[in-house]
């Protein structure tokens, strides 16, 4: 009890001395103050940085929703999931011991039925078409700037827009009504109505220049139908390429590092941008990991196969490796003569590279 | 959004009357940027935290009376910030399977030379991997004793703590902190 009481005063008397200032040395102290010592190195806030974010808070940033709302959201989907899990079991539990087996296999639950329109709504679903976007971005954004919606999403649109939304207002009253029609999946709608909204965002983000508002309707898309969404990489994508033109490069890496782009059609324009964001951002070895991808898989002179090149030559010249980098910017200036960055590149190269 | 101009500027220690988030920000943009860099570590870009800082701060400028300094009032902005960030970066790299040393990668390229560079990055995201494994309230006294460098006044303001919570706060912050370092090393239980 004395010691105890003695430690808690101990406690209490002022540290005079900081680890960090302590010499170099082995003991424990001078190895904690060396390696607080490193940490301590500040990073560049300056004047420009104090500008930008000055300048994004005078803007037209929307609020973020609140943490509160989300929170409510959570509980609320978390209470309904138990509430349906701990109904199913108990039904499940009723049927078995009450039925008879046979009886209780052919009685499915609302649950499978869910999951069997899901699945109906995910089969009817167009496949990501990887090659939406053919054409390649300029070098300063990496994301096209072409007002395209994606093939897919164009055709699901216009099929939905010639089907009118209630047809039953429209049609005279008839009174043979075909009783063999069979109601409209549930899940079809649900995605006409995701492809509809993924449309506006693109439209606001590549025909309206208005990323803020794109922003909004994917948050919408994401609150309406859930991460795994059938047209979710889709808006993924989108989301990324909004965040990108709002320069909000940190949030669009995180995106980008989550995800495995692909090696072909649009795929190649996130791993490239996903590359530089990486360089830039100074992790050079997991950008070079995605250059090296690029030029492995790609063989064809296009753009990306340029950012691709030149963003190789300028990580190997800052991680060292002066040979490979000369190397590049060679391949570069043969296949690129009058690229966007051949003066650049035969700069460095009279430069050799120093 | 309000932003009014500011007639006269905070001395940034006395008591804002008149809420008005350009001046704050044009007084204590670089102190928060130093304080969220610190805070959160490495992987967490200082931009996007302050930008996220005074977002909040402009949510909540109408509740702010005026009772506290608003170097306390941001600092605590900050550290709820960072902490936040800080917990979505661990899910993310949680969620994607992230390689450890992108940690390492995420740490700001320096003028030094490459080998300096290396151990720099190496002891910081060592230093930031043991403080990482500290309950919050010790870890923050830690940085702003050691790497920023307070006094435990400063810290007792800056916080909102009795200056003899931050005298405990900080014997048993630097306790944990020999214990996880030890321990990181392998010379720990």
């Amino acid at each position: 009890m004395k010691q105890h009481t003695t430690k808690q005063a101990n406690e209490r008397n002022p540290i005079r001395e900081r680890w960090t200032g302590q010499a170099p040395g082995s003991s424990d102290e001078a190895l904690a103050g060396a390696l607080l010592r490193a940490a301590a190195v500040a990073e560049t806030f300056g004047a420009r940085e104090i500008s930008e974010v000055g300048a994004c808070l005078r803007g037209k940033e929307r609020f973020r929703p609140r943490p509160l709302a989300w929170q409510l959201a959570v509980a609320a989907a978390l209470v309904l999931f138990g509430s349906a899990l701990s109904a199913s079991v108990s039904r499940v539990l009723h049927i078995t011991s009450t039925r008879a087996p046979e009886q209780s296999v052919t009685a499915p639950t609302s649950l499978p039925l869910r999951h069997a329109s899901r699945g109906a709504a995910r089969a009817a679903s167009p496949t990501p078409a990887p090659a939406t976007i053919p054409e390649p971005a300029p070098v300063a954004a990496p994301v096209t700037d072409r007002p395209v919606v994606p093939r897919a999403l164009r055709s699901l649109a216009m099929r939905e827009e010639a089907r009118p939304d209630k047809p039953e207002l429209d049609r005279p009253p008839s009174a043979i009504e075909p009783e063999a029609t069979p109601p409209p999946l549930p899940g079809a709608s649900a995605l006409a109505k995701e492809s509809r909204l993924l449309a506006r965002a693109l439209a606001e983000l590549r025909q309206d220049g208005d990323a803020e508002q794109a922003l909004a309707l994917l948050d919408e898309h994401r609150h309406e139908f859930g991460a795994h969404a059938a047209l979710a990489p889709e808006a993924n994508a989108t989301r990324i390429e909004a965040l990108l033109r709002l320069g909000r490069h940190s949030q669009a890496l995180a995106l980008l590092d989550a995800m495995a782009p692909a090696t072909t059609g649009v795929g190649r324009e996130m791993l490239v941008a996903r590359a530089e964001l990486r360089a830039d951002k100074g992790r050079r070895t997991a950008a070079l990991h995605d250059f090296d991808l690029l030029l492995l898989t790609g063989g064809k002179a296009d753009s990306v196969t340029e950012r691709a090149l030149y963003g190789r030559a300028t990580c190997r010249a800052k991680m060292g490796n002066g040979a490979g980098a000369r190397r590049d910017l060679e391949t570069y200036l043969a296949t690129f003569p009058e690229g966007r960055f051949a003066h650049e590149a035969r700069a460095a190269l009279e430069r050799n590279l120093r | 959004m309000r932003l009014p101009s500011s007639e006269t500027t905070p001395t940034g220690e006395e008591p804002l009357r008149a809420p008005d988030l350009d001046a704050i920000y044009r007084a204590h943009a670089g102190t928060v940027a130093r304080w969220a860099a610190k805070l959160a570590g490495p992987g967490n870009d200082v931009e996007d935290l302050v930008h996220e800082v005074f977002l909040v701060a402009r949510r909540r400028l109408p509740e702010f009376r005026g009772d506290a300094k608003v170097t306390t009032w941001l600092y605590r902005i900050t550290e709820r910030v960072a902490r936040q960030s800080r917990r979505k970066d661990r899910f993310r790299r949680w969620f994607s399977r992230a390689r450890q040393f992108d940690i390492e990668d995420a740490i700001a390229p320096t003028r030094l030379t490459p080998v300096d560079d290396l151990e720099r990055r190496q002891s910081t995201a060592a230093c930031y991997r043991i403080l990482d494994g500290m309950p919050d309230k010790y870890r923050s006294v830690l940085i702003l004793f050691e790497l920023e460098e307070l006094s435990g006044e400063e810290i007792a303001a800056l916080t909102g703590l009795k200056l003899a919570t931050v005298w405990v706060h900080l014997h048993r912050a630097r306790a944990r902190f020999l214990t996880n370092m030890k321990r990181a090393a392998g010379r720990g239980p």
